[in-house]
């Protein structure tokens, strides 16, 4: 599974949203609402799914999940 | 509509109540007018080893949920029935909140114990996985406020909020105070009432050590014994008892159905042991005729009392003091009941299911039933027991107490 879809399974199961919600190139803000506290258990989540260290500030409301995949892969090498 | 001394009634124009009887306000009267127990054996966990394990549950929140998933997992059972509550009573009400001003609107709550199944579930968690262990909405769903704040943000709403603690007199009090409120001119309208979610193993467990509950788990049904002279202790129920309340002129003015009035309120403390009640229920009297001052009617107009009957007897025989104390020779006439006693106490909810009930007895010419009052004790009131007795009810008195002596009266008044 690529990294991709391994992000949206996490926000699809922890969200509790829509696949057909989640576009690749809108925020999480614009696109699903998130807010400050579903962030907090995205990374968190994100932590876990990669096994790897991710920082709030890095992965923001204002993140797409383009920019998640691009910041996810760079620490992961995928 | 002015009262004689230009204090204004608040008219009562939505009843949303999810509670063990039923959810909904019909549902809910007609399982109550028909004296049905809905007290069982709690099948939620294993609660067999607590000395007292019935309670009046509720077992299809999700049939008559409109929350979503999203939201679900981040608050607490009793803000996820405060939210069902408040639904329908606004959809009772007739009200759509969006063509309200939100800065006047306003949310009056009472509670007395907090979200305890989401909390005891993530401090499980804490010491077991650790720190990361614990979900972030922890900290916004236990607390007893978090139904007032989940309600303004699911419907935008703006105005001058609050939530009271005050044992199982929160509720009763909350709508006093919004009462008040909207007498002072503060808000267009309140969503009034409280929620309690006690049905988890902490909070049951913190039930059963005060040690007011009643041990007849052999009888669920019959357990519950406020005012009999087999009485032994109380039962714990869950659920959300919220109304919509409104000045008369502004329910007027929008053709609002009127369910009732409120027209008084009165509160005192006993101020003697950190649990129980004075025995001589004098406090409890002031309670009662500050109330009926504020509402500027005679004792004597008082047609029905809602008892608060905790099945404890310093808390039934006190209180039961306190209303011959107030209506003389009268209170072995004017009748009598609590009909918690077939759904359980809701502690912190409790005052505004009595209100829901005694507006609905009030709809119907009908009291509502004590069911397992056997034997009464103490004798000399005018108690109805098994079957609702047709009467009608013009004004009432709803008594609401707490531990530590917490005494709360509502006069309502019928449409």
């Amino acid at each position: 599974m690529d990294t991709k879809t391994k992000i949206k399974e996490v926000l699809v199961k922890l969200l509790r949203v829509k696949p057909e919600e989640l576009k690749d190139d809108v925020t999480l803000e614009s696109g699903i609402g998130v807010d400050s506290t579903e962030m907090v258990e995205t990374v968190i989540a994100l932590e876990k799914t990669f096994n790897t260290k991710l920082s709030p500030k890095e992965i923001t409301k204002a993140s797409t999940i383009n920019d998640i995949e691009k910041i996810v892969n760079s620490k992961i090498g995928g | 509509m002015k009262g004689r001394c230009g204090v204004d009634k608040i008219a009562v124009t939505g009843i949303g109540v999810v509670a063990p009887s039923g959810i909904g306000r019909r549902q809910f009267w007609a399982n109550i007018k028909s004296g049905r127990s809905f007290i069982k054996k709690i099948t939620r966990f294993d609660a067999s080893r607590y000395p007292s394990h019935i309670a009046g549950q509720i077992d299809d929140l999700e049939k008559y949920s409109h929350v979503s998933e999203r939201l679900l997992k981040k608050i607490d059972a009793f803000s996820h029935m405060a939210l069902i509550a408040s639904e329908m009573s606004l959809q009772d009400a007739g009200i759509e909140i969006a063509q309200e001003d939100p800065n006047q609107v306003g949310i009056f709550l009472g509670n007395a114990i907090g979200g305890w199944l989401y909390a005891e579930t993530e401090l499980r968690d804490l010491y077991i996985e650790g720190r990361e262990g614990v979900s972030p909405y922890m900290a916004s769903a236990w607390f007893p406020a978090a139904p007032q704040g989940q309600i303004s943000i699911y419907y935008g709403i703006k105005g001058f909020s609050k939530t009271v603690v005050a044992d199982r007199a929160s509720s009763l009090m909350a709508i006093g105070y919004a009462a008040k409120t909207l007498n002072k001119n503060r808000l267009n309208m309140i969503l009034a009432g409280g929620m309690e979610a006690p049905v988890t193993p902490y909070a049951l467990l913190c039930c059963n050590t005060y040690g007011g509950l009643s041990k007849d788990n052999a009888h669920p049904e019959s357990a519950y014994r406020p005012f009999d002279k087999k009485r032994s202790g109380m039962v714990i129920g869950e659920g959300a008892g919220i109304v919509v309340m409104e000045p008369v002129a502004r329910a007027k003015a929008r053709s609002a159905n009127i369910s009732a009035y409120i027209s008084g309120y009165g509160t005192s403390c006993d101020g003697v042991n950190r649990i129980n009640p004075a025995s001589d229920g004098k406090e409890l009297s002031r309670a009662i005729n500050l109330a009926l001052t504020d509402a500027k009617i005679s004792k004597d107009e008082i047609d029905y009392i809602s008892l608060d009957g905790a099945a404890i007897d310093i808390w039934d025989n006190s209180e039961a003091a306190a209303i011959k104390n107030v209506f003389g020779t009268r209170s072995k006439d004017i009748p009598i009941s609590c009909p918690k006693s077939m759904f359980g106490n809701l502690l912190g909810a409790s005052g505004a299911m009595d209100l829901i009930v005694t507006i609905q007895a009030m709809e119907h010419n009908l009291v509502p039933p004590t069911v397992n009052l056997d034997e009464p004790s103490p004798n000399g009131l005018n108690y109805v027991t098994k079957e609702a007795k047709p009467s009608e009810i013009k004004k009432a008195l709803i008594i609401s107490r707490g531990r530590g002596g917490i005494n709360s009266v509502l006069v309502v008044e019928k449409a």
